[in-house]
């Protein structure tokens, strides 16, 4: 029983043999169903997704039996999802939990995003500012899949994470990892957290995004 | 288990015939209307289509529907326009300027957008408390989204302040996931509707604080106290709880349009009986008009409205 209704299917091989540019890689890290309640239905859209875009390509992992390719993109819990660009570099695109409800919707800009090259939504300036960051940066938004405004915070952070090889941008279902939601207080979504300090609640505009991001670094 | 696609960016022209600011159920009201006239719309949101309904955990109110989720109505709404051939985009609004012929967006990413006609489908966000400690507190302890952030209070407990509809319905939502929900009203009985009513009162979960107004939140680094000040003696007591919803009431989303078209002093878009607004081709729908009922039959029935009456003016 596919997990996408069929007219969702039908829009999205339209709307990927439409705006796909280039290959895009998925790889899911997956784990025993004992101890990973999301990992068989996360890596079932994702092999859904394969088959609706031809540009799509979805690889499994098991993080015990595959241990080597999870320690190498650093996965740290599951399911998890990384994207890969055409020639096969890793965009910084995290998502931990499974991405459905609203959060569906993330994934599937990213897949664009990424295949596409283009970030349109930062303008040229904002785009120069993210690309001149040259330290580390690990954002982390938090999001429950009922959280409407969560989408837009997540694909800002994604959208950051393609322009510049230094940021690494992680969705997290807070549903899924209450023991990290918790470290980080997280009670109201989206809780975004950049390189452990920094922390703001709420989907930002772009130019206001970009300026916490600045915030975390000191100002730069 | 639900996928919501949302609205992917699509390629938009550079001129529609009518253009959305706001996608809730009067944006694709209007949307489903203007297909069917062989009108170009193009509907323009900024978080979700469907709007407030996705934070609407169940509709017991919408024709057709005896009870059905917020976000699969939305869902459906958005499908049916989608299907009539009506084009989406994710973006934010920051400036309308308006012409004779036409009137122009601008989007933050500096893309303008001509349409001949505007609806203003804006909405309305929830109204603040306005007390001391709730600036503090909001996200670490006070939210205003029970459908977003109501899991991160499991088995805990919690208070909803309101009255109304939507204050209730976040209770019952959150008397299923909290330990115990307690209902902060400033009267001593109930706005909202009687089979809610009904609901509430015979909810074990639930219980009320009559009569009773937020003074101030308190805690350290997380809300831990609200302080109620009953209205009749004017007594205070102050109270332990672990998060507090806040379900008030709405304020319009008119902001960027208040140089332009005509409000009511609180923000709401002054209209005619055909939703048109002080400025030729602008309408205003849904919450964020003055009117005397904010619901989301009335706000399909203002999409409705408003592209009945520009196609005769404009288009015909």
């Amino acid at each position: 029983m596919p997990l996408l209704g069929e007219k969702d299917a039908n829009y999205l091989r339209k709307t990927f043999s439409e705006q796909l540019l280039s290959n895009v890689k998925l790889l899911v890290f997956v784990d025993d169903p004992s101890v990973c309640e999301y990992c068989d239905p996360t890596q079932q859209i994702l092999e859904e997704l394969a088959e609706l875009g031809e540009k799509i390509e979805t690889t499994v992992y098991n993080v015990k039996t595959d241990k080597a390719t999870a320690e190498m993109y650093k996965v740290e819990m599951t399911p998890a999802i990384v994207i890969l660009n055409d020639s096969g570099k890793d965009t910084g695109i995290r998502f931990y939990g499974i991405p459905s409800g609203h959060e569906f919707s993330s994934l599937i800009q990213d897949i664009i995003m990424v295949s596409s090259g283009n970030v349109s939504f930062f303008n040229e300036d904002l785009s120069k500012k993210i690309r001149s960051i040259n330290t580390p940066v690990k954002i982390r938004v938090f999001v429950t899949p009922s959280c409407p405004y969560c989408p837009k915070a997540v694909i800002e952070a994604h959208g950051a994470a393609i322009l510049n090889e230094n940021i690494t941008a992680e969705m997290i279902e807070a549903n899924e990892f209450p023991e990290l939601s918790m470290k980080y207080g997280v009670s109201s979504v989206p809780h975004t957290v950049i390189n452990e300090r920094h922390s703001f609640v709420g989907a930002y505009p772009e130019t206001a995004f970009v300026s916490e991001l600045f915030k975390a670094l000191g100002g730069m | 288990m639900l996928f919501d696609l949302g609205s992917i960016s699509e390629r938009v022209a550079e001129r529609y015939d009518v253009i959305t600011v706001g996608g809730g159920p009067s944006a694709l009201a209007a949307a489903i209307y203007a297909k069917r006239m062989g009108l170009s719309i193009l509907v323009i949101e900024k978080a979700i289509e469907g709007g407030q309904l996705n934070l609407t955990t169940t509709i017991d109110n919408y024709p057709g529907f005896s009870n059905i989720r917020g976000e699969e109505l939305a869902a459906k709404m958005k499908d049916h326009a989608r299907q009539l051939g009506a084009e989406f985009l994710n973006g934010v609004v920051t400036k309308i300027e308006k012409h004779d012929e036409y009137h122009t967006i601008m989007l933050q990413d500096g893309k303008a957008i001509l349409a001949n006609v505007i609806l203003l489908a804006m909405g309305a966000n929830p109204k603040k408390l306005n007390v001391p400690g709730e600036k503090e507190f909001t996200a670490r302890g006070i939210s205003y989204c029970a459908t977003c952030d109501g899991y991160f209070f499991k088995d805990k407990h919690v208070m909803v302040i309101g009255g109304g509809d939507t204050a209730m319905n976040e209770a019952l939502h959150l008397s299923r996931i909290a330990k115990s929900v307690t209902v902060v009203h400033r009267r001593d009985k109930l706005r909202a509707v009687k089979t809610l009513q009904d609901k509430v009162f015979s909810n074990d979960a639930i219980s009320f604080e009559w009569n009773s107004i937020v003074d101030r939140f308190e805690g350290s680094s997380q809300l831990e106290f609200v302080v109620l000040k009953n209205v009749k003696t004017g007594e205070k007591k102050r109270v332990k709880t672990d998060g507090v919803f806040v379900a008030i009431g709405l304020s319009p989303n008119s902001d960027i349009v208040r140089n332009i078209v005509k409000t009511d002093e609180n923000g709401y878009i002054l209209t005619d009986e055909n939703t048109e607004t002080s400025v030729p081709r602008i309408y205003a729908v849904g919450d964020v008009r003055k009117k005397s009922l904010r619901q989301i039959v009335t706000a399909v029935a203002d999409g409705a409205l408003a592209i009945a009456n520009a196609f005769e003016k404009y288009f015909a």
